[in-house]
């Protein structure tokens, strides 16, 4: 069996994606000491090599930030690439959908989409997982990220075992599905303090752009 | 009124979907002005994801190429055409693009939005805009739902709303000119 790991975040070796695919592939190599290749679909130079790596699959993950509500324009591109290269049939195709908001409704519109491109490109759909409220994860202290890193991990074990995902980890990963009324009422009041906005106003201020935060370069009165 | 074409056609001919387009604007462009932008011929680039329009430059995309004309031109329209033909089952790459660079016209700020996290806005006013769709030979129902309840996601986020989805051949120009000018 040939697995391979395509990244489809725009920001390639720097993407939370990458970090959450370590912890994955961390739970997997515990299982199966093979290294796992992954490809950077941010490197756009490479098309023919991912294109290759995709043809050479029996076994694939595509995992990506969610970007206006769907997958990345390279993303998209390289679905591009493989529905015209013909390749088709005899591949399990899973994928992983990460976001910043924090509930899993924002992604599971794209998730459909997922499902029915893997069934056009005649493979076995393995299933979506979707995690939200990913952003900032590279800034956190370990505390606040240990459940999320321990979850991929697991799942990566899984997967090395059963080639599929977990269904009681993904369940887990997915919550919260939306915002409980408890949750909305806190969020209105720490709103009301500010602290829902801490980390766009920390690196604003480290920008020296914190003044300029309101600023609407292409209203009609900024033209005249 | 002013309306925005962005034309993710990727063909290299003229397709189904730009011979359409003609039709659609030449019955437009006498009473309205029309800004067309074809995506895949211009100087564009994907989002790197960077945020320096959130948290560096708030309101200005780092990426020095034609994305400014597109934002400046659909922020001040009052509807927005999004075209594209399916490609392997959603609009194309070169649409998807731009798409994701709209976040430029958006504020970080999060708020509560029809019990969502989602995007406040930067502007006071944001176009509605319809989908122009040319469709694949394996085009079914199932994926004219699945494309058209994204964008209907799209709408949220953009403080917006999906008005119509019309298929190219399917639907006839002067019917789509009157849901796009007489609302």
């Amino acid at each position: 069996m040939k697995f391979v790991l395509f990244n489809g975040s725009p920001r390639n070796q720097k993407s939370n994606t990458k970090i959450l695919l370590e912890h994955f592939l961390r739970g997997y190599n515990r299982v199966n000491p093979e290294s796992v290749p992954v490809s950077y679909l941010a490197n756009r130079k490479l098309k023919d090599d991912h294109l290759t790596a995709f043809r050479d699959s029996n076994i694939v993950i595509v995992a990506f930030p969610l970007y206006t509500d769907s997958m990345p324009g390279i993303v998209k591109e390289f679905f591009e690439d493989i529905a015209r290269s013909g390749i088709s049939g005899s591949k399990k195709m899973g994928f992983i959908v990460q976001s910043g908001f924090p509930e899993a409704i924002h992604s599971i519109y794209i998730e459909r989409y997922l499902e029915k491109f893997t069934a056009r490109m005649k493979c076995e759909y393995l299933g979506t997982i979707i995690k939200g409220g990913v952003e900032g994860i590279q800034m956190m202290p370990p505390f606040m990220t240990r459940k999320l890193f321990g979850r991929f991990e697991a799942l990566g074990v899984n997967f090395a075992t059963n080639f599929g995902f977990s269904k009681a980890i993904g369940a887990k990963l997915r919550r919260p599905y939306k915002m409980t009324a408890m949750g909305r009422f806190i969020f209105s009041i720490v709103s009301r303090t500010g602290l829902t906005n801490y980390y766009w106003n920390s690196n604003l201020k480290k920008n020296n752009a914190y003044d300029k935060r309101f600023d609407q370069p292409f209203s009609r009165k900024a033209d005249s | 009124m002013k309306i925005t074409i962005l034309n993710g056609d990727m063909s290299q001919g003229g397709s189904e979907l730009s011979r359409f387009l003609e039709k659609l604007v030449a019955g437009i462009s006498p009473n309205h002005q029309v800004s067309q932008f074809p995506l895949h011929t211009m100087n564009l680039h994907y989002c790197t994801g960077c945020w320096n329009c959130w948290w560096k430059t708030p309101g200005r995309c780092s990426i020095n190429d034609d994305g400014s004309e597109i934002f400046n031109s659909v922020i001040n329209s009052d509807f927005v055409v999004f075209a594209s033909p399916l490609l392997a089952g959603f609009t194309s790459s070169a649409l998807k693009k731009i798409t994701d660079r709209l976040i430029v016209l958006l504020h970080p700020y999060i708020e509560l939005n029809q019990g969502e996290c989602h995007h406040r806005k930067r502007y006071a006013k944001y176009p509605d805009f319809g989908l122009l769709l040319e469709m694949e030979p394996d085009t079914d129902q199932d994926d004219l739902k699945i494309v058209g309840d994204l964008y209907d996601r799209f709408a949220i986020n953009f403080h917006s709303k999906k008005r119509n989805m019309w298929l190219v051949n399917h639907d006839n120009t002067e019917d789509i000119i009157d849901e796009i000018c007489f609302v």
